[in-house]
């Protein structure tokens, strides 16, 4: 009873403290907010982060032969690029013929033409044959034409395998002394361009005929990917302010050391396991609250989705325990408060850029710093939080949340003995 | 509590390392007196009573605080004891009465009886209509006034006073003093600290005078008086440096001992009708003037004198 009523008094003092509204509440929703911000600038209605449209304008020349058996080619290109899943990248429209698609860019009425050449079907289809796509473009743009180079490009290494299984089935047919079939061979791009075409309307759809793709289930978190990155960076925030207040929190223990009120309290009769116990809740309490609040808050304002409910409690149990464990060890070093003040600045600081928690949003980081951020207990509550954000199953985040709760604990044990054994 | 000792001390010691704080101290407090230990800063004063509070642990020694060892039984001794420490130990963001109430609590105080205890120390230390407002903005003198009233909340059988009016307006001290002895009034047992001599001649029914952690006298007021015998303290102003007659006159005929401070020369001597004129003469031949004479009545700063050889406040 009497450790509740020291831990409600330091609550009671903290929420009197502008310094830690501050630090606990206003600077990580404040950061994560400026990011938020500043990322939305790049997006348009609705907080979707969204390219401009290009515009592309296509001559369609080609002219399939009937011995290709109804297969088009160019039409099918054109048909791939009009795919309305791809309308917020390009607007695509036919043009008459190659000179009102040139003069169409030259306008700036469309910022890509592209001519599809006569030979195209015949070409995609037959052995031995080339044909090129032209692609006119406005001069000054460089992401548009490049997203439509890629599209081209993925179209073609579609029907690529026809030229090859043409020239391999006209090889073999040579090698074993029999005259080229030339139909046999037709027959047989025609069969591999007809599968290119299934396999590139299977992918428009986000399915491929020849691989079935598996993960644990999990619910659809967000759909917004500006959402998504500031949950990341919140989550990134959130670890780095929870580890700071547990230390702040737990730094009372030496300011009132030092104010005289932690010996005064060691004179009454209340055993001294009792106040440090009282002191350690309150700081584990703070800890939960700010977690609590954060989430909730930049769910509110920001649309974050931060996972499964048992996901998202696991992640705040096993962040809590770390955090709160953490900040009563590196305290336990600290001789004085302004001692104390260098030391979580320094070593919190940087454990979280160890942690990984100010590059949240770069995917691909060296695997030498994944191994670092997994010596940190930063870089252990990352891998949770980002979990819950991508709607992993609690299963997923046994380990993470529960080499957290060992770091806690550890810390936690650590930290206690040698406050007691400081002020026994 | 055995014989109606309250606080029974005995060759209590406390080391830091190589350093004694404390030194072998031995005295009794007997129930319902006021008891002082009198000693300049650095005597080993507040390590004392943190050795009586239970706060710290003895090197070596025991006491016992109404019949409880503070070594086998220092939870009992915390139930009958309050403390009240040198530095205001209260927390300033929060108010009076939440601060007595938290306290209290520590005490083991809860619902009605915690609330109407708080009300009555908040009478008792004259703060009832402060008693929301944070402690921060409060004067020193109502810290103090609130330090103290922590300690009052358990109505303890012994009350440990460490300096408490270290720092504070006369008029705020002189109500301290006054209320100090309303507690005793009421039968608490109270142990006090300070290094005004006047505090401990004014409150005390025994004098323990402490120096170097060690305790080199010990009695009423009369009794330690009794030590200089019948010593004469005169003390002389003059205009110039003080080190330029000291030697010369603590070699001076009749002169048991003589310390300088604050631009005064105190002199404890034999006779001073006989001494004076030495002293004059030993000023002239040094070429000092006298610009102040005063002879007075042998108190605890003149004992103090007589038994180290330094003023009480050095």
């Amino acid at each position: 009873m009497k450790a509740l009523d020291v831990a409600y008094k330091d609550l009671l003092r903290h929420t009197r403290s502008l310094f830690v509204w501050v630090m606990v509440f206003g600077a990580p929703l404040l950061i994560a907010g400026l990011i938020y911000f500043a990322f939305s600038g790049l997006g348009s209605g609705g907080g979707q982060l969204q390219l401009p449209v290009t515009r592309v304008q296509v001559a369609n020349l080609d002219q399939p032969g009937s011995q290709l058996g109804g297969f088009a080619a160019g039409q099918v290109l054109l048909q791939f690029l009009q795919d309305p899943d791809l309308a917020n990248l390009l607007q695509v429209t036919a043009a008459a013929d190659e000179a009102s698609a040139r003069q169409a860019v030259d306008r700036q009425v469309a910022d890509v033409a592209m001519i599809i050449p006569a030979d195209l079907s015949t070409a995609l289809a037959g052995p031995g044959k080339t044909a090129s796509i032209q692609l006119y473009q406005d001069p000054t743009l460089t992401i548009g034409p490049a997203i439509v180079k890629g599209l081209i490009d993925g179209f073609v290494d579609g029907f690529s395998g026809s030229h090859i299984a043409s020239a391999v089935l006209a090889e073999q047919f040579q090698a074993h002394g029999l005259p080229t079939d030339a139909r046999t061979v037709q027959t047989v791009a025609m069969q591999y361009a007809d599968w290119a075409q299934a396999v590139g309307e299977s992918r428009a759809s986000g399915q491929h005929p020849a691989i079935v793709w598996q993960a644990p289930p999990r619910k659809a978190t967000s759909t917004n990917p500006l959402a998504d990155l500031a949950g990341k960076i919140l989550a990134g925030q959130l670890i780095f302010f929870s580890f700071y207040t547990a230390a702040a929190t737990a730094q009372s223990i030496i300011t009132e050391e030092e104010q005289g009120t932690l010996a005064r309290a060691f004179t009454t009769p209340t055993p001294r396991t009792t106040i440090l116990a009282g002191k350690f809740l309150a700081v584990l309490l703070l800890v939960l609250g700010q977690i609590v609040v954060l989430a909730t808050v930049s769910s509110l304002l920001f649309g974050v989705r931060w996972g499964q409910l048992p996901s998202v409690t696991a992640a705040i149990v096993a962040l809590v325990t770390a955090a709160t464990g953490f900040g009563v060890f590196l305290m336990s070093f600290a001789k004085s408060t302004r001692q104390a003040g260098l030391l979580s600045g320094i070593i919190l600081t940087v454990l979280g850029m160890a942690g990984g928690l100010f590059s949240v949003g770069v995917e691909t980081l060296p695997k030498a710093f994944a191994a670092l951020s997994k010596m940190t207990p930063h870089g252990w509550a990352l891998q949770a939080w980002k979990l819950s954000l991508a709607g992993a199953g609690l299963d997923e985040l046994l380990l993470p949340a529960g080499v957290l709760v060992l770091f806690g604990a550890g810390f936690f044990t650590a930290g206690a003995l040698m406050f007691r054994r400081r002020l026994a | 509590m055995p014989n109606g000792i309250a606080i029974e001390v005995r060759d209590l010691h406390k080391n830091y390392g190589q350093v004694q704080a404390v030194r072998g101290v031995n005295f009794d407090v007997q129930a319902g007196e006021i008891f002082s230990l009198l000693g300049p800063n650095g005597a080993g004063k507040t390590t004392t009573i943190s050795m009586l509070s239970c706060l710290l642990e003895p090197t070596q020694g025991d006491a016992r605080i109404w019949g409880h060892s503070i070594r086998s039984d220092s939870m009992a001794v915390k139930r009958v004891i309050g403390v009240v420490p040198q530095e205001v130990a209260v927390y300033p963001d929060l108010s009076a009465s939440e601060n007595l109430n938290f306290w209290g609590k520590m005490y083991g105080l809860r619902g009605a009886v915690l609330r109407q205890r708080v009300q009555e120390v908040l009478d008792i230390v004259g703060l009832s209509d402060h008693q929301k407002g944070a402690v921060s903005k409060f004067s020193g003198g109502m810290k103090r006034r609130l330090n103290i009233g922590v300690g009052l909340l358990p109505k303890p059988q012994v009350l440990f006073l460490d300096e408490p009016t270290v720092g504070i307006d006369p008029q705020s001290r002189r109500s301290i003093l006054d209320q100090v002895k309303e507690f005793n009034r009421q039968g608490m047992t109270i142990l006090y600290t300070t290094h005004y001599m006047e505090e401990a001649q004014e409150l005390s029914n025994h004098i323990a005078i402490l120096d170097h952690g060690a305790l080199i006298a010990y009695g009423t007021h009369q009794e330690l008086v009794r030590i200089i015998g019948e010593l004469d303290r005169i003390e002389l102003t003059i205009n110039a440096e003080a080190e330029r007659v000291l030697g010369t006159w603590r070699a001076t005929e009749g002169v048991r001992q003589a310390s300088a401070e604050d631009g005064k020369i105190t002199l404890l001597v034999d006779d001073s009708n006989l001494v004076l004129p030495r002293l004059f003469d030993a000023a002239i031949l040094a070429g000092v003037r006298v610009t102040g004479i005063q002879i007075q009545e042998t108190n605890l700063e003149a004992v103090f004198l007589h038994l180290t050889g330094r003023a009480l406040r050095d």
